[in-house]
């Protein structure tokens, strides 16, 4: 969960990318991590804990500092997950103090099961830190849309975000930066207001 | 998971002078106080050349796995992990449920004598945390203060 530092007016949050192996999660880091807007000191080096062949092993890992927040300094670190099955454990150690996730699915057809299964994982490790998806704020990212085998969005909504009330989904195109600040601008909104409601009900 | 209670600066205060008699007493180059999440709480000591976001990010994922590894090899008391340098060396220590201290000093001290002066440290750096986490438990958080600029857009993209 977040720090709050009201000695140095300091905020710091942590967003977790999460979804099955290959689906874009470190493509989403290493794009906001060339594209985004910020003043020396603000952006921080990206991190990647990887295996010789570009697979994440533990996590990538990404400092950044908003410029549009006043009155604090708002950290964020951004994290992504390895997403093969085996690494669980990872998963689990990753997913410790997380404020918002991201979870980034894959569009294609023959992925589908990946992504449903990764879902399932993701609601099953944050029982495991007595956590529930439905108190966190998260976002879904619909991934490759530009690939032949792409699955219709709504397909994708009525797998994954098939729930009372559904929560944001963006189509994307990670490695051409399509999506990736929307996700990352809409998870940070909805963090925010969470925020800004709790600090408004201590008033009430 | 719970959480750290926001902290005042009263709780900084203490925290940043538990961590400083440490480095007066051993001689160490930087010590933190980090939550197990991988966040920075309070920092002193002189690091021009260490990242210490990302330090701190890497130093509580570390001591997350290794005390996954110890579990697994039954081990239940663990409480620190020790990576030695050939200029720096690096301790992470257990402070709390939420919290661990780590320290970087030179590698030519030893990790003896740090462990013994941290000892303390870790003691009254807990201690604070106790106070801080009873202040007002129900009290929830403070931002009046947040203001975004633009609530649509946080963070933009270059143009081209």
């Amino acid at each position: 969960m977040a720090i709050i530092n009201q000695a140095s007016k300091e905020l710091q949050v942590k967003i977790v990318y999460y979804g099955p192996a290959v689906c874009g999660k470190t493509t989403n880091l290493v794009q906001v991590h060339d594209h985004v807007q910020a003043v020396a000191g603000n952006k921080g080096k990206l991190v990647s804990l990887a295996t010789s062949s570009d697979r994440t092993l533990f996590f990538d890992f990404l400092p950044i500092e908003a410029m549009a927040i006043k009155g604090f300094k708002t950290k964020f670190q951004l994290y992504t997950v390895p997403g093969q099955v085996i690494y669980n454990t990872t998963r689990q150690l990753v997913l410790r103090g997380v404020d918002g996730i991201v979870f980034v699915a894959d569009s294609q057809y023959d992925k589908m099961e990946e992504n449903v299964k990764s879902f399932e994982n993701l609601e099953e490790n944050l029982r495991s830190l007595n956590l529930k998806l439905d108190d966190i704020p998260f976002v879904l990212q619909y991934n490759k849309r530009d690939m032949p085998s792409a699955a219709p969005i709504e397909f994708m909504d009525y797998l994954l975000n098939n729930r009372d009330e559904q929560v944001p989904a963006f189509p994307a195109c990670a490695h051409k930066c399509e999506g990736v600040f929307e996700t990352l601008n809409m998870i940070t909104r909805l963090l925010l207001q969470k925020f800004i409601a709790e600090s408004q009900r201590r008033v009430a | 998971m719970s959480t750290l209670p926001q902290l005042i600066e009263e709780d900084i205060g203490e925290l940043n002078a538990a961590v400083q008699e440490l480095l007066m007493k051993s001689d160490a180059t930087v010590g933190f106080v980090i939550d197990k999440g991988g966040f920075v709480i309070t920092q002193c000591g002189h690091a021009p050349d260490f990242d210490v976001m990302t330090l701190a990010a890497l130093s509580a994922a570390s001591f997350a796995a290794t005390e996954s590894i110890a579990s697994l090899v039954g081990e239940k008391n663990f409480s620190s992990v020790y990576q030695q340098g050939e200029n720096f060396s690096l301790l992470v220590l257990n402070v709390d449920e939420h919290c661990l201290l780590t320290i970087i000093f030179k590698a030519s001290l030893s990790v003896g004598a740090i462990k013994y002066f941290a000892r303390d440290t870790t003691r009254r750096v807990a201690m604070q945390l106790q106070v801080s986490m009873h202040r007002d438990p129900g009290s929830g958080i403070d931002l009046s203060m947040l203001n975004l600029a633009d609530p649509s857009v946080v963070f933009r993209r270059k143009s081209a």
